[in-house]
């Protein structure tokens, strides 16, 4: 194992600087985060769950944001997707700040048995977006249908989210996502509550929907495995309060399959150091500066 | 088949976590100033010549008399009167259609038997027997207390149906397996499961009660709180009138208070404290 | 076969309450208790001619017109409530009493505020069956999943949309669960505002048959009170299986689990 081989994308610190993830030059980026600070107010007193965040996503990349469990992901993502206030800091998309959730940006829950709506069937329910967006009606029907035919749901337009598996629901799920034609597409792990089988059938889907849609995606997961499967590059977040622990470029090939990819020496190094880095920073290890 | 309820469950899932919770005045301090502007235009409204003083008096005047009230035996009299009408039609309705029910639900051919005739009877509204009551016992409690035990019966004998539909068939089984008589079972497996839904009848039942014992001592005349509202309607002493209005109402909210609290302190043991239907 | 042995269930117990009725009063007559025949009798001419459109529709009409108004207005309110959380700490305690306070005191003091006439005995059934309408739609809305939430705002649906698409669909359930409160409340206001202090009406002429002592009559009157409660639940109850469907389909996969 030579940790040397891994191209680290992160951003030299200078001196006495707290590390960040990879940023691009100005106006080249497509969503920018900048020194994000989150502190919750609680009975207890107030609780800091992100300490300092920056990093940037390009156009059409995949990144995946991976941490140990607690250390704020789904604080970031929230913030991110305009849910959530920042303490400190801002969320620029494409150079904009985000105040509240952003036209342009779409995002699949974890808990997709209550982010789709129970009353609607599933072609009403990818639907409804566009139509609160005044989307028309013909354009509608074909964006469902093709959103649909992408997630393989094609067959079950008529049938109500709650008579499909947990991991056809994701796909509505996502069918709706995409069907929003969403410039960043936000994903909260959103395959840790479906089995084995279905996850590894989803993450290829998720591939497969990046590539041939060009879509831009951030994906986060507590799951090392899926992170370094699935992201064209991995951003390791350290134990709360968080901060960027590493920025990795995953340069595995393009055309990934569950059973060769995953068998590639260099899948196996990537997932050693990924692995490392988490368990150091469950340790309580933080790069430089950002005690 | 569906349920009433007044309150639906809590929602089962877990809450994300409340951001920052910056209210700046807390709830209860919230809900007396509701009180507090709910009498403050109760008491302008008359003041400001909306409705006629002699229609609606101002709020000061009203909590006067009721105070005046709170002195006099005989508005304890008729608090007293109205509370045994309501306990005793309720505890005659909760024990007559908790045995019925258990009996019924528990056999199949008495459920289908009886069904079509408990659907038909229980929509019935227990106001139309009111000129039967009159007829049978003019104005003696018996009116009153036949008109809530109708009432009661049925929301009582539902959520007893409810429940005994509601027990495990697995434990049922397991239970026969280990030679338990059918004593045994009643009491240790369909019981416990119905205590629950049990208590929402008794619940539901308590509210419909007072409404029923309130009614029958308005339209026919049994001595009781509604008794004394008619009579002071007929009688011009409205702030009178509207004092005793108001004591009706904190008894209902005592009394929901009270069965509320019951429900939890009973059940708090329970295992499967349940989730309650909300249809 | 099958449907012959269910129509045997639904009619069994019916049909021998009938035959026990009809042995038990067949000897010397029972003064407060008429024979069938004599129930069958009497329904015709007693409802039938003129007073079906001069008291019982009319009647049914108030009933209708206020359980309309209160529904629609206990939902609006209860939207407008159920969705503030200040206004929802405000309101509770005086809405808890109003919901505690047992409708029928209403009657006297609305007779006061209103008069006596047709608009307080809609004034009655609206103020008596709002409540259970406004409180439930405010738990309905108040008890909405949060990822659901942040569902819709994760793409912009808010305002009117959102209320349309999301709101009322999830505290439906909630929302038809005081509306069937609201029904049984309803009948026995619209039974007694006639009954107190009124000449016209479905309740006024029951206790008028009580009074002059036709018993049969009185019998008639209390057989097409329940016909009202039966037709009211079952009309619900379709209604409620339409609007609903999605929700019994759910809970039956959730029981089966």
């Amino acid at each position: 194992m030579q940790p040397d081989a891994i191209s680290a994308n992160t951003t030299p610190a200078p001196e006495g600087a707290v590390p960040s993830g990879r940023t691009l030059p100005e106006g080249e980026a497509l969503l920018s985060v900048r020194g994000l600070k989150k502190v919750y107010s609680t009975d207890g007193g107030p609780i800091e769950a992100v300490r300092n965040l920056t990093f940037d996503l390009g156009h059409g990349e995949l990144a995946c944001l991976v941490g140990p469990s607690g250390s704020g992901k789904t604080t970031l993502l929230k913030i991110i997707a305009g849910l959530l206030g920042a303490t400190e800091g801002e969320v620029l998309l494409d150079g904009k700040k985000v105040t509240g959730p952003p036209k342009k940006m779409a995002v699949v829950f974890q808990e997709y048995g209550r982010s789709l709506f129970p009353w609607l069937r599933v072609a009403d329910n990818v639907e409804l977006p566009l139509k609160n967006a005044g989307v028309p009606k013909e354009e509608r029907r074909e964006r469902v249908a093709a959103a649909l035919e992408a997630v393989g749901l094609a067959h079950v337009p008529k049938s109500y989210p709650w008579q499909l598996s947990g991991g056809m629901q994701q796909r509505v799920a996502i069918a709706r996502a995409v069907a929003y034609q969403p410039e960043v597409l936000l994903m909260d792990e959103p395959f840790a509550a479906v089995d084995a089988q279905t996850r590894a059938d989803l993450e290829d889907l998720t591939r497969r929907l990046w590539k041939d849609l060009g879509m831009t995606i951030l994906f986060v997961t507590h799951d090392i495995d899926e992170s370094v499967y699935l992201g064209e590059r991995v951003i390791i977040l350290s134990s709360s309060p968080t901060v960027v622990q590493e920025d990795i470029v995953i340069d595995l090939p393009v055309d990934r399959t569950q059973l060769e990819t995953r068998e590639m020496p260099r899948f196996t190094e990537l997932r050693h150091h990924v692995y490392e880095q988490i368990q150091l920073a469950k340790k309580g290890h933080r790069p430089d500066a950002a005690h | 088949m569906s349920a009433e309820v007044l309150k639906p469950g809590r929602a089962a899932q877990p809450r994300t976590a409340r951001t920052g919770a910056r209210r700046s005045v807390p709830k209860p301090v919230l809900g007396l100033l509701g009180v507090l502007g709910f009498l403050l235009v109760w008491e302008a409204v008359p003041a400001v010549g909306l409705v006629e003083a002699r229609f609606l008096p101002p709020a000061s005047e009203v909590i006067i008399a009721l105070v005046r009230d709170f002195g006099l035996t005989a508005f304890w009299l008729a608090v007293g009167h109205t509370l045994m009408a309501w306990a005793i039609g309720l505890a005659v309705a909760v024990v007559s259609a908790g045995v019925l029910g258990l009996v019924i639900g528990m056999s199949p051919f008495l459920r289908r038997f009886t069904n079509s005739t408990i659907e038909f009877l229980r929509p019935v509204p227990s106001v139309a027997l009111i000129p039967l009551a009159v007829l049978l016992f003019g104005v003696k409690i018996e009116s009153s207390l036949m008109l809530i035990i109708y009432a009661c019966f049925w929301q009582v004998l539902i959520q007893v149906l409810y429940g005994v539909a509601d027990v495990d068939n697995v434990a049922t089984q397991t239970a026969q397996s280990y030679g338990f008589s059918r004593f045994q079972r009643v009491r240790d497996v369909v019981f416990p499961t119905v205590l629950p839904y049990l208590m929402t009848g008794l619940r539901l039942g308590a509210s419909v009660a007072l409404i029923l014992a309130i009614t029958a001592e308005l339209i026919i005349g049994s001595p009781g709180l509604g008794r004394e509202i008619a009579d002071a309607q007929s009688g011009g002493a409205i702030s009178g009138m509207y004092a005793l209005v108001l004591a009706t109402g904190l008894l209902g909210v005592a009394i929901n208070i009270v069965m509320r609290q019951a429900e939890q302190r009973l059940l708090a043991w329970h295992p499967s404290v349940r989730g309650e239907a909300v249809l | 076969m099958k449907t012959l042995k269910n129509l045997g269930y639904v009619l069994a117990l019916p049909v021998l309450l009938v035959l026990l009725w009809w042995v038990s009063t067949r000897g010397e007559p029972n003064f407060f208790v008429p024979t069938p025949a004599a129930l069958v009798d009497v329904f015709g001419p007693t409802w039938f001619e003129g007073r079906i459109t001069a008291d019982v529709l009319p009647s049914v009409a108030r009933l209708l017109a206020g359980l309309a108004i209160a529904i629609i207005l206990g939902i609006a309110v209860g939207l407008l409530v159920g969705l503030n959380r200040t206004l929802r700490a405000l309101t509770e305690p005086v809405f808890e009493f109003f919901r505690a306070l047992p409708p029928p005191v209403l009657v006297p003091v609305l007779i006061l505020l209103v008069g006596l006439n047709d608009a307080m005995k809609v004034a009655v059934i609206v103020v008596g069956c709002i409540w259970p309408v406004l409180l439930n739609t405010i738990e309905g809305v108040r008890s909405i999943d949060p990822v659901q939430n942040e569902t819709t705002r994760s793409y912009g649906i808010s305002g009117m949309n959102r209320i349309r698409y999301q709101v009322l669909p999830s505290a439906a359930p909630t929302i038809m669960a005081g509306i069937r409160q609201s029904l049984s409340i309803g009948l026995i206001l619209m039974v007694i505002s006639e009954m107190f202090g009124s000449s016209s009406g479905l309740g006024f002429t029951i206790l008028q048959f009580q009074r002059s002592f036709a018993i049969p009559e009185m019998w008639s009157g209390i057989l097409v009170l329940g016909l009202i409660g039966l037709a009211l639940s079952l009309i619900f109850q379709w209604c409620e299986r339409r609007v609903l469907r999605w929700y019994h389909g759910l809970k039956e996969v959730e029981n089966a689990a």
